[in-house]
């Protein structure tokens, strides 16, 4: 066992140990739940009792447990005697019964104890009228689900009916039981031949073990039944099979099963088909059959030819991404994503200039046709192909190539037919414009997929029309804030690859480009709903980050209103975009502050003017978002050396603190200590001190005279205040944040060392407060506040007191005090027993109150 | 058969995340996508898997709709759309999308600082969810596709609570999200139109209860709270930032004013403005007197209640603070409640109900001494009280709209299964209409049977008339025409018109049978010997005998011809429209019999 191994199993077993206290109130709490005259306790309460008493049974012996705490069995005998149980009581019992006898010792020891039976088989809770209930059947299947883990465990369910049960659960009213159902099977069969098998398996029957038999026999039947909803569970059930287990067994049951999962293909059967398809992906995705040289590929073949296009979509898209897979397979896998798109270049009557993607001979498009002519299947069918091809496109090793150049053009011209600019003189054309027009939802696929391509090199052919349809959509007042997004989004995706399209280039220049780009963002800017201009917003700051290394790009935007527009959203009325604006106008200053001063003067772009504006904001914005967003600014020119020289960074640094530290946003005064710690580490750095934060600081390289200076420049940026203060925050992340930070300077600092300096020229002055102030960090910490008073002599500013302070406060046992666990209420075992006890009998009136 | 198929993926039974899917003609829908406070791992989301197997989500779903601003109604929305992946319409009302945000940013502040979760969606992700969100009026109609509508109806409860409508053609489903009966201090009553669903789905919180008077509670609780700072006392309100909050401080801002109390009452710093702003903006939202003195006084502009800073916390004498989060689980409120815990003349008003690992929890199920973090315990001295301001209708409220709104079939959610079942068994009786209490994951399927309007020509109704057939609403009766589809429409004309309309010709189709008669004679005397025959039988009918042989009886025309093998034998060839079909089939085998001797 590793060390981090042995650490993980030490805390768990300290936060889920049961400790004398549990041991105690367990056998209370066992009596109150079985007790029918309590009113039941909530149903989470009975989830957290479960997952404690799980964690427990990973920790110790179940037996253990089980003999340790009588009260476990009792509390079974009790419900089982009990006329009528409560449905979630019952529910509870089945599902601890089954995690307790997970272990095949328990199991032994509940079985003598007459009480497995009594529970899980026909004579017990099966007969009773709370089956009726879907919690108590969920209990029941989850319950033989954790036992399963054991040959008796498969022996008691196989003998003595269990598995009937289990059979006609799939076929459940609640989706849930039927689901675990299927599961439970799936886990049972795995668990029989991995046990069990003790000869190679043969398509025969006499080779599998008996549990396996009766549940490949049920699934052999209801495959032959005719029976739509038994064909469906059984296909599900191999689909979870064939997705979990990548033994060479499940080659010998698909052998035995092949012939009449093929013959579905060629129902009718829509259901059946959509199942069908994902039993082969996931089937294809098994190393079992990937090699296989015939029949396995050439029925996925088949599926792909007989099946709708929309449902072999998934069944496509999932061979496409397999790195593995006959060339064939491949071709048919593309065929079904390139045949829509195909189809729509055809009918934008665009076939000489555009040529189709398919060779005709290879697949026969009047289905595709038929169903992008039709209202109810066009829009559909197209946005799953898109999406499917987004897909694919995102990843980054696509192991087939996409002809890129025609897919461009197949989404240029999709979102041409929805915007109504392209409608062809074609039957077909003319139909799928009528239909396309106005389609939000396909302009939100198209654009998706359009941003996933600029990803891909090789289609620069049209990229005039690319970006003169993007224009279109944000210049269109008929566009959606939705769908204006994914332009934007799409938009900034190609604009970033402008720069290595020298065909656009010498065509079309960037700067055109850009210009118009920047015209219709003024615009944008100004709309009058908040989702437009945050989006325009958040569009800007995504360019000026990709792009704000290129000089056309920096002279378009700064020769254009956008500044001057984003600055004044720094007073929008809403908070998203006075967040948005903060973070756009703070990387424009990336771009102001490394011009010189005569490309700025222009444009009344003034950085001090932008400080004090972000500075007000964080003081006095009433909302967090805004006051988050400059914070983080301000880090981000700390990091990029935007803050000017030294001094003026000390100012900036101080002046921000300073106004974060009474922040009410935990995660504004978490940015504060980021900022701090940057400019810690840029000081020590500075003077020559490790930067790491944790080397050990080596005496042949600090000096006292750079640890002082360094010191000085903290004390006087008033860091320190800020830091003791955090420790003992409200927020706990703040403290622990600031811990980290002190020890990092101490680390850096070495005050020990510096302390025998002070000591020897005697000044005691500067050590006055400090015992307090430790004395208060210990208990401030703990209770999480500082006293108001603050300070009791403590001088924050005074570089002795602080190195005194620093040297003597045992940070160590306050970081391990902070980071201790906070959550004792919340997830202590003991809590949760207290609360049950608590709760019953009082649960009633609050329970149903809700908010 | 059309069918409405309703699964709950959470409020089936329960009372802990709403998540409802519908599916109505073709159409799916998802109601509300809330979370389960009680968890604080997956399981406080709905289990989206059972909508994913169905493919992409976006593509399976029309769209989400959400009721109103509470978090076990829209807190999985943020996961839902931005982590799960669903990119489709969502809808809610102006005053839902504005507060929604600002509770679901509260409580990801929480979860994260609390539990340093990192599994979580983050603040970009609200925004970014927020975004894609459809704002809707009520009583709007809102097309989200061709075929799909939805409405907004008020549904009291907190600002911005809708009730909507969903309407595929002519079935239509009603969800009631969480609603309220009757009015209180700031919002209105629900109110719902006749619109006859085929279902209602209705929460059923208190279905069992009949509610006292909310004066009651209120009174309790200006007692509870004017006595302890009488004494000298500090009153604790833990609140959510928005909602009841606002509804207590009115009232006690009305009763300071009235007793001319001077202690002071403080509002976690921020809230107070932002709740204020909120209020103003959706001030139609709100109930009919705070819109009325409106103009003279902004019932939310509060002159009591001043901003809280956390060193008041420390100050000596009476005050009273309603402080965030509601349920004592971590900051500003936990930091106060520890602080005053030790004193027995302070109180803590526990207004909503606590999930179990807060503190609100314990206190409320009467624990005494807490184990604090550090393991420090603290002594709980102070009084606690909890007081239910919690706004849902009560079984006469439910009953109320149920009548007000006539639905076919009812189904209830948000509730416990004990409660339902009762409530069930009074709806049934009451309204004799069906109703449903599906557990989570189970699928309830409602057979519709749509109306289709259909639009009568004049003529044909004139026609009608002129045989002494009034139209009467109460006697329902068959009309004969032909139906016309035109532009999603259907029109019942006379078929002349529908003709002339289409420009088509008329064509007559006749149905025909051979008939054969054992009779030697010649074939016009087995003519004749069937004219008599007939012209005895039916007396009533025009039989008449035509110079080319023919036999006719109103349509039905009647030839004879011998057989080409057996001369003896004579086949009556009979033919007939489907005008006279009844005739035809009776002439046939009347002529089967044989003819008299």
């Amino acid at each position: 066992m590793s060390a981090w191994q042995a650490w993980f199993v030490a805390r768990a077993r300290r936060r889920f140990a049961m400790s004398r206290e549990c041991a105690q109130l367990l056998p209370r709490v066992c009596a109150a739940l079985a007790d029918p005259r309590q009113p039941g306790s909530d149903d989470t309460c009975l989830e957290k009792l479960l997952d404690w008493l799980r964690d427990l049974t990973e920790l110790e012996p179940t037996l253990n447990v089980v003999r340790d705490n009588p009260c476990l069995t009792e509390f079974f005998t009790s419900v089982l005697a009990l006329p009528e149980p409560s449905p979630s009581i019952l529910s509870f019992t089945l599902r601890l019964a089954g995690l307790l006898a997970a272990s095949e010792d328990c199991f032994q020891h509940l079985q003598q104890e007459n009480l497995l039976f009594r529970l899980f088989g026909s004579g017990g809770t099966l007969n009773r009228a709370v089956w009726e209930d879907a919690s108590v059947r969920s209990g029941w299947v989850e319950g033989v689900h954790s036992m399963m883990h054991h040959q008796p465990a498969l022996r008691f369910l196989c003998n003595g009916g269990g598995i009937d049960v289990i059979f006609t659960l799939q076929g459940d009213p609640s989706l849930f039981v039927a689901s675990a159902a299927s599961q439970l099977l799936v886990h049972m069969l795995t668990l029989s031949v991995e046990s069990e098998t003790t000869t190679p398996l043969s398509e025969k029957d006499c080779n599998w073990p008996a549990c396996a038999q009766m549940i490949i026999k049920h699934i052999e039947d209801s495959l032959q039944s005719g029976c739509a909803s038994h064909i469906n569970q059984s296909l599900k059930l191999l689909t979870s099979l064939f997705g979990s287990c990548r033994a060479t067994w499940t080659e010998v049951l698909w052998l035995r099963i092949a012939k009449q999962v093929e013959s579905f293909l060629i129902e009718d059967s829509v259901q059946t088909r959509h199942m069908l398809a994902n039993l082969l992906l996931n089937m294809s995705r098994s190393p079992v059959f990937c090699d296989t040289e015939g029949s396995f590929w050439a029925l996925v073949t088949s599926a792909l030819e007989h099946l709708t296009p929309v449902q072999a979509g998934p069944l496509a898209v999932g061979i496409l991404s397999l790195h593995k897979c006959p060339q064939d397979v491949r071709i048919q896998a593309m065929t079904v994503l390139l045949q829509p798109m195909d189809c729509i270049l055809r009918a934008a009557s665009q076939p000489l200039e555009y040529a189709g993607l398919l060779d005709e001979s290879v697949s026969d498009p009047s289905t595709v046709e038929s169903l992008l002519s039709s209202k109810s299947s066009c829009a559909s069918l197209l946005c799953q192909t898109l999406a499917h091809l987004e897909k694919l496109l995102s990843l980054i090793h696509l192991p087939v190539d996409l002809p890129y150049t025609s897919l461009l053009r197949s989404f240029v011209t999709i979102l041409q037919f929805c915007s109504g600019l392209l409608i062809p003189a074609t039957p077909l054309g003319s139909k799928i414009s009528q239909i396309l027009i106005g389609c939000g939802r396909v302009q939100k696929s198209a654009l998706d997929a359009l941003a996933a391509l600029s990803e891909r090199k090789g289609c620069d052919t049209v990229i005039g029309s690319l970006f003169d349809i993007l224009l279109v959509y944000l210049e269109s007042p008929n566009t959606s804030p939705t769908v204006l997004k994914k332009s934007f989004q799409a938009m900034s995706k190609w604009l970033a690859r402008l720069p290595e399209m020298s065909c656009f280039n010498s065509q079309w220049p960037t700067e055109k480009i850009l210009q118009d780009v920047f015209l219709v963002l003024q615009k944008r800017l100004c709309s009058p709903c908040w989702e437009v201009r945050d989006s325009s917003l958040e569009f800007l700051t995504s360019l000026i980050k990709s792009m704000r290394d290129q000089d056309e790009f920096r002279e378009s935007l700064l020769s254009s209103e956008v500044p001057k527009l984003t600055e004044n959203l720094l007073e929008d009325p809403e908070s998203y975009v006075r967040a948005s604006a903060v973070t756009a106008v703070g990387h424009l200053t990336f771009i102001t502050y490394s011009l010189p001063e005569s490309a700025v003067a222009g444009n009344q772009y003034n950085k001090e003017d932008t400080t004090a504006k972000l500075q007000d904001i964080l003081s006095t914005d009433p909302e967090s978002f805004p006051r988050r967003a400059v914070i983080s600014i301000f880090t981000k020119w700390l990091k990029q050396g935007c803050t000017g020289q030294a001094e003026d960074t000390e100012q900036f640094v101080s002046r921000a603190i300073q106004t974060v530290e009474r922040d009410l946003d935990w995660e504004v005064r978490i940015g504060g200590l980021e900022l701090v710690e940057v400019f810690c580490v840029q000081a020590l750095c500075r003077v020559g001190l490790p930067k790491c934060p944790y080397a050990p600081a080596s005496s042949t390289v600090t000096s006292s005279i750079q640890q002082n200076e360094s010191l000085q420049i903290f004390c006087r940026a008033k860091l320190f205040k800020f830091l003791f203060w955090s420790l003992c925050d409200y927020d706990k992340p703040v403290g622990q944040k600031a811990c980290d930070i002190l020890l990092v300077l101490r680390a850096s600092l070495s005050p020990s060392s510096m302390l025998k300096d002070c000591q020897g020229a005697g000044d005691l002055s500067a050590g006055r407060g400090i015992p307090w102030l430790q004395r208060t960090l210990r208990q401030g910490s703990l209770a999480q506040n500082f006293p108001t008073d603050a300070g009791n002599g403590v001088d924050f500013e005074d570089p002795e007191s602080m190195m005194l302070a620093l040297g003597t406060i045992d940070l160590e046992e306050l970081h391990d005090e902070l980071n201790k666990s906070s959550d004792h209420v919340e997830k202590s075992p003991q809590s949760l027993l207290e609360d049950i006890l608590a709760t019953v009998g009082t649960i009633d009136e609050n329970e149903a109150d809700c908010y | 058969m059309p069918e409405i198929k309703v699964t709950p993926l959470g409020a089936g039974q329960d009372v802990g995340r709403s998540c409802i899917l519908v599916s109505i003609a073709g159409k799916n829908v998802m109601l509300d996508c809330g979370m389960h406070m009680g968890y604080n791992d997956d399981r406080r989301f709905p289990d989206f898997s059972y909508i994913t197997q169905n493919g992409r989500l976006t593509d399976f779903l029309d769209c989400v709709i959400i009721s109103h601003f509470h978090l076990d109604h829209c807190g999985a929305l943020p996961y839902f759309s931005e982590m799960v992946g669903y990119d489709g319409p969502i809808y809610m009302t102006h005053p839902t999308k504005a507060i929604c945000p600002i509770l679901l940013e509260d409580y990801r502040k929480i979860t994260v600082d609390k539990k340093g979760e990192t599994n979580f969606f983050t603040s970009q992700m609200i925004k970014d969810c927020m975004k894609k969100v459809v704002a809707v009026h009520l009583h709007q109609t809102v097309q989200v596709d061709e075929e799909l509508e939805i409405k907004a109806y008020y549904a009291g409860h907190v600002l911005g609570a809708a009730m909507f409508q969903i309407k595929v053609g002519c079935e239509s489903v009603v969800y009631t999200g969480d609603y309220n009966m009757t009015p209180d201090r700031h919002l209105g009553a629900a109110w719902i139109d006749k619109c006859r669903p085929d279902l209602l789905i209705t929460e059923s919180t208190y279905a069992t209860t009949i509610r006292d008077s909310k004066r009651c509670r209120e009174r309790d609780f200006l007692k509870k709270v004017h006595e302890t700072v009488e004494r000298g006392g500090k009153v604790l309100i833990p609140v959510f930032a928005l909602g009841r909050a606002q509804e207590l401080c009115i009232l006690l801002e009305t009763f300071w004013e009235r007793m001319n109390l001077k202690a002071p009452i403080y509002f976690s710093t921020g809230l107070t403005e932002k709740a204020n702003h909120y209020y103003k903006l959706f001030i139609t939202w709100t109930n009919q007197k705070i819109r009325k003195t409106f103009v003279q006084r902004n019932m939310f502009e509060f002159k009591h209640i001043k901003a809280f800073d956390r060193a008041f916390a420390d100050n000596p004498g009476p005050m009273v603070v309603f402080a965030t989060p509601g349920m004592l689980h971590a900051g500003q409120s936990l930091q106060i409640f520890r602080k005053w815990a030790g004193n027995e003349k302070n109180m803590v008003i526990m207004p909503g109900y606590c999930v179990q690992g807060t503190v609100g929890h314990k206190i409320l199920s009467g624990q005494r001494k807490l184990e604090m973090e550090g393991r420090q315990i603290l002594e709980v001295k102070m009084q606690v009280e909890y007081m239910s301001f919690s706004a849902h209708a009560d079984a006469k409220g439910i009953m109320q709209l149920i009548r007000q709104a006539e639905p076919r079939n009812v189904l209830l959610v948000h509730g416990e299964a004990k409660k339902m079942e009762f409530l069930k068994q009074k709806i049934e009786q009451e309204f004799h209409v069906s109703c449903y209490m599906p557990a989570n994951g189970e699928t309830t399927t409602i057979f519709t049977n749509p109306s289709i309007p259909v639009d009568i020509s004049l003529g044909l109704l004139k026609r009608e008339t002129a045989i002494g057939l009034l139209p009467d609403v109460k006697k329902p009766k068959l009309m004969h025409g032909t139906l016309i589809m035109k532009d999603n429409s259907f029109r019942l004309v006379s078929p002349e018109q529908a003709l002339k309309e289409l420009g088509l010709a008329e064509h007559q189709l006749r149905f025909t049978c051979r008939v054969h008669i054992q009779d030697p004679r010649k074939e016009h005397e087995t003519v004749l010997r069937v004219y008599n025959h007939l012209k005895g039988v039916l007396k009533d009918y025009s039989v008449q005998h035509l110079p080319d042989g023919s036999i006719t009886v109103e349509s039905i025309l009647i030839q004879a011809t011998a057989h080409s093998e057996d001369q003896g034998t004579k086949v009556l060839l009979v033919s007939w429209t489907y005008q006279d079909e009844e005739l035809g089939s009776y002439l046939t085998s009347l002529l089967k019999k044989g003819l008299p001797q």
